[in-house]
């Protein structure tokens, strides 16, 4: 049975670290889940474009999965893009509280169901500081950030156009003297640019999960880190060839098939033995060394 | 005086004789009637056969004229029947005897002459089959129905010379059949050589063409999918003796064979718009026409902007794609088609179209990309073996990179591999009612697609990591077996079935 409920600002169990931020710390919040208030203690928001590239998500993946091992919560805003890789690699291995634009009743975007049920089925909460069966607003979203922002000791952000709702958060979070986080990614794209901005503004970069962990005096076991696959040294020629390649850019495999000047046909062989093998991994389109 | 006039009705491919009876009575008012379930165009005919008996200065006779056409309870439709009425009252005037064993039909002019009508070479195929030696069909069809081996056809130009014939004045000479190679679709818009990048997917197309398999392409507009589609046909194996014959006979039934027309040796792209109607491309009509699918025969059908397709059309494509023909049932008659054609569809990723561009931004919400991929059909794409990304190419790229030219293989080159493995197939499948490696059941692929414990293993892990389902696993393998054939091996081995894990059924995803 999930529980439901409803936590006033006066109540004991009303996060400290929201109620800091003073007069636009929500009065009420409704929520669905487990509520104890251990999950409040070690969060990080993570937040994102709504338009999250591969890298990103790849990048979100890798990292928050680490960060919600390490027990931090993840805390986001439910929505597609970003929020949902956030989201979804949290409730693999850890638990995430999901901050709703709209009531908590209603499902926003509705197509995330299942994720819906795994946050709670993985101990995780929904909140929202509107009425049950509330629905989303245009203003309720930028409304929603703020309590994003004032749940954690940190916000990281992923990728992020400027005028983005992620960059809402961030400010928030420098308004309310929180640390910021954010992924570096490649000057000409578009969601780059954002995280970029808050770089230079002071953000600190995030290259490994580390970078954030040790804000939070956790840290990832030594062992841990090495499990992920270092390319093995293959006496297939080809393989490692494209391993070489791939490691500074991933590439499609046309362009891969033309560079190394290989017919498609055995290219494609390769390629997927090395999938198989779990060297590569392909996602639009691409492949990439993991 | 009764004269008996042998013709034809063609219900869908299966042809019918029919006997047209013409009575010229002495006795009653003069005029002329028609009888035996004949539609408007049969009834018409009286005005066209009375004016073009006229037109040849003959005088009309003033006699009570019936015509029957028996049997009477198979409906008669088209202008086919001009021909042997005229030919009945004729007779009748003229007095010469109309030859037994030969078959009559053909559409009047006004001025006598006679028109190309379809089902020509339908008719000669049922002269051959029950032992008529002669047929009178128009001069613009006899090319068509001289295709069969056989039977005299007689190229009749107008009715003047068909009464000369009979009157042993000035013969008719039967007519030679000579391939009309003009009349042949020009085979492919593209050589495959034109189409820059795109390695991967130009592979597709030749694994596609060799093992007769469905293919669809997804990627952003102006990515090379029509192209690609284009030059397809530049690829395909000819139709053999048989496969001709299948495909004629369709063109024959609807009208399709252009005036002096010969078989159809090329091996059909047919790509109807996403506007088309169920009838225009399943079949159909109140006298059942074969449709698109049918038209594709043994051939090609490109469905480009596949998920704009209504609905309704996909699910109807369903059955034949399984049983490769296409049952169009109407209250008054059943017609079964032929429909076993190679279906290769094109798609956008997303609304806007570039939610797998490299470079620009696809402004698209998941939830669109999702109602939009739902668009197709999921039970389609499960008969669909072949899958692939197509991606824009940078046209920059080869510019500053020579090393492209190499790749470039012209459509000449990539059909002989592409024949070869057919030959290859027909080999295999000669005690089977398939004949290619599309159309293997599952009981064909145990049969003729052993494969050793390393390469199940291979198989069995790639389905747990790619999450294939049973129909995709099965698809793989007939695939591989393609692959494996292009290859000139007996055997399935890793490496092909690892080829054919390129193909598999993706997710359509974001850049």
């Amino acid at each position: 049975m999930i529980e439901i409920g409803l936590v006033k600002i006066t109540d004991k169990k009303y996060p400290e670290l929201l109620k800091k931020i003073g007069s636009l710390a929500p009065k009420k919040l409704y929520y669905k889940g487990n509520w104890d208030n251990e999950i409040f203690e070690n969060c990080l928001s993570v937040v994102g474009s709504r338009r999250l590239t591969s890298y990103g998500r790849r990048m979100t993946e890798k990292l928050v999965t680490e960060i919600a091992a390490a027990d931090v919560t993840i805390v986001s805003g439910f929505m597609y893009g970003g929020d949902e890789a956030a989201h979804s690699s949290a409730v693999k291995c850890g638990r995430t509280i999901a901050v709703m634009p709209c009531g908590i009743n209603v499902i926003f975007p509705e197509y995330q169901k299942k994720l819906y049920n795994e946050i709670l089925e993985n101990n995780g909460l929904i909140i929202s500081e509107y009425e049950g069966d509330f629905l989303p607003q245009t203003w309720s979203f930028v409304q929603r950030d703020r309590i994003v922002a004032g749940f954690s000791k940190a916000v990281f952000v992923t990728e992020a156009s400027l005028n983005s709702g992620s960059l809402i958060t961030a400010n928030y979070a420098k308004k309310f003297g929180r640390k910021i986080f954010a992924l570096p990614g490649q000057i000409t794209s578009d969601v780059a640019k954002g995280t970029i901005k808050l770089i230079k503004e002071g953000a600190e970069p995030v290259m490994e999960a580390n970078d954030i962990l040790s804000f939070y005096k956790v840290l990832v076991s030594e062992s841990k880190i090495a499990s992920s696959q270092a390319p093995r040294n293959d006496d297939n020629t080809l393989e490692q060839k494209i391993i070489n390649y791939l490691k500074s850019e991933s590439m499609g495999i046309d362009s891969l098939a033309r560079t190394l000047n290989v017919p498609a046909s055995k290219l494609g062989t390769t390629l997927s033995l090395m999938q198989l093998k779990g060297i590569v991994n392909q996602e639009a389109g691409k492949y990439y060394v993991n | 005086m009764l004269i008996k006039v042998p013709s034809v009705a063609n219900l869908g491919l299966q042809t019918i004789k029919v006997d047209v009876e013409v009575n010229l009575a002495s006795r009653g008012l003069p005029g002329f009637e028609i009888v035996g379930l004949a539609d408007k165009a049969v009834a018409e005919s009286k005005e066209r056969v009375r004016t073009a008996i006229v037109s040849c200065g003959i005088d009309f006779p003033a006699k009570k004229i019936t015509v029957n056409m028996a049997p009477a309870d198979v409906p008669k439709e088209g202008s086919s029947y001009d021909l042997p009425i005229a030919v009945g009252i004729l007779s009748s005037i003229l007095e010469f005897e109309v030859p037994e064993k030969s078959l009559f039909l053909g559409e009047l002019s006004f001025d006598g002459s006679l028109r190309h009508t379809k089902g020509a070479f339908l008719m000669a195929l049922f002269a051959k089959e029950f032992g008529f030696e002669e047929l009178f069909v128009p001069k613009d069809s006899a090319n068509e129905a001289a295709a069969i081996k056989g039977i005299k056809v007689f190229p009749v130009a107008n009715l003047t010379e068909l009464s000369q014939h009979f009157l042993k004045r000035k013969n008719i000479e039967p007519v030679k059949y000579k391939e009309n190679l003009e009349n042949i679709p020009m085979p492919a818009e593209f050589d495959m050589k034109e189409v820059l990048g795109q390695e991967q997917a130009k592979r597709a197309m030749e694994i596609a063409a060799a093992g007769g398999h469905n293919i669809i392409m997804i990627g952003s507009p102006g990515s090379g999918k029509t192209m690609l589609a284009r030059a397809l046909p530049g690829i395909l194996p000819p139709l053999n003796e048989a496969e001709s014959l299948e495909v004629t006979k369709i063109f024959s039934a609807s009208g399709g064979i252009p005036p002096g027309g010969s078989l159809i040796k090329n091996r059909q792209f047919r790509a109807p718009h996403h506007t088309a109607s169920t009838a225009g491309l399943i079949g159909g009509g109140s006298k059942p026409q074969p449709g698109e699918i049918s038209l594709a025969h043994r051939g090609v059908l490109f469905l480009d902007e596949f998920n704009e397709f209504p609905r309704q059309i996909m699910e109807a494509m369903r059955q034949p794609l399984e049983d490769g023909t296409v049952t169009i049932s109407r209250s008054k008659q059943r017609v079964q088609y032929p429909a076993d054609f190679m279906l290769v569809a094109s798609a956008n990723p997303c609304p806007c179209g570039y939610a797998m561009h490299p470079k620009k931004n696809c402004t698209c919400n998941p939830n669109q990309i999702l109602k939009y991929q739902k668009r197709i059909s999921g039970p389609i794409l499960d008969r669909i073996d072949l899958h692939i990304a197509v991606m824009p190419v940078d046209t920059t790229e080869f510019q500053n990179n020579q090393k492209g030219s190499e790749f470039l293989e012209t459509s000449e080159k990539i059909k002989q591999r592409v024949v070869f493995a057919r030959q290859k197939q027909m080999a295999r499948f000669t005690d089977e009612a398939i004949h290619s490696n599309s159309q293997m059941k599952n009981s064909h692929i145990k049969k003729y697609c052993k494969l050793s414990k390393n390469v199940e293993e291979i198989l069995r892990q790639a389905s747990l990591k790619f999450n294939l389902s049973a129909r995709s696993y099965m698809k793989m393998i007939k695939v591989a077996r393609t692959i494996a054939d292009l290859d000139n091996s007996e055997e399935i081995s890793a490496n092909h079935i690892a080829e054919s894990l390129q193909y598999k059924p993706k997710a359509y995803e974001s850049a």
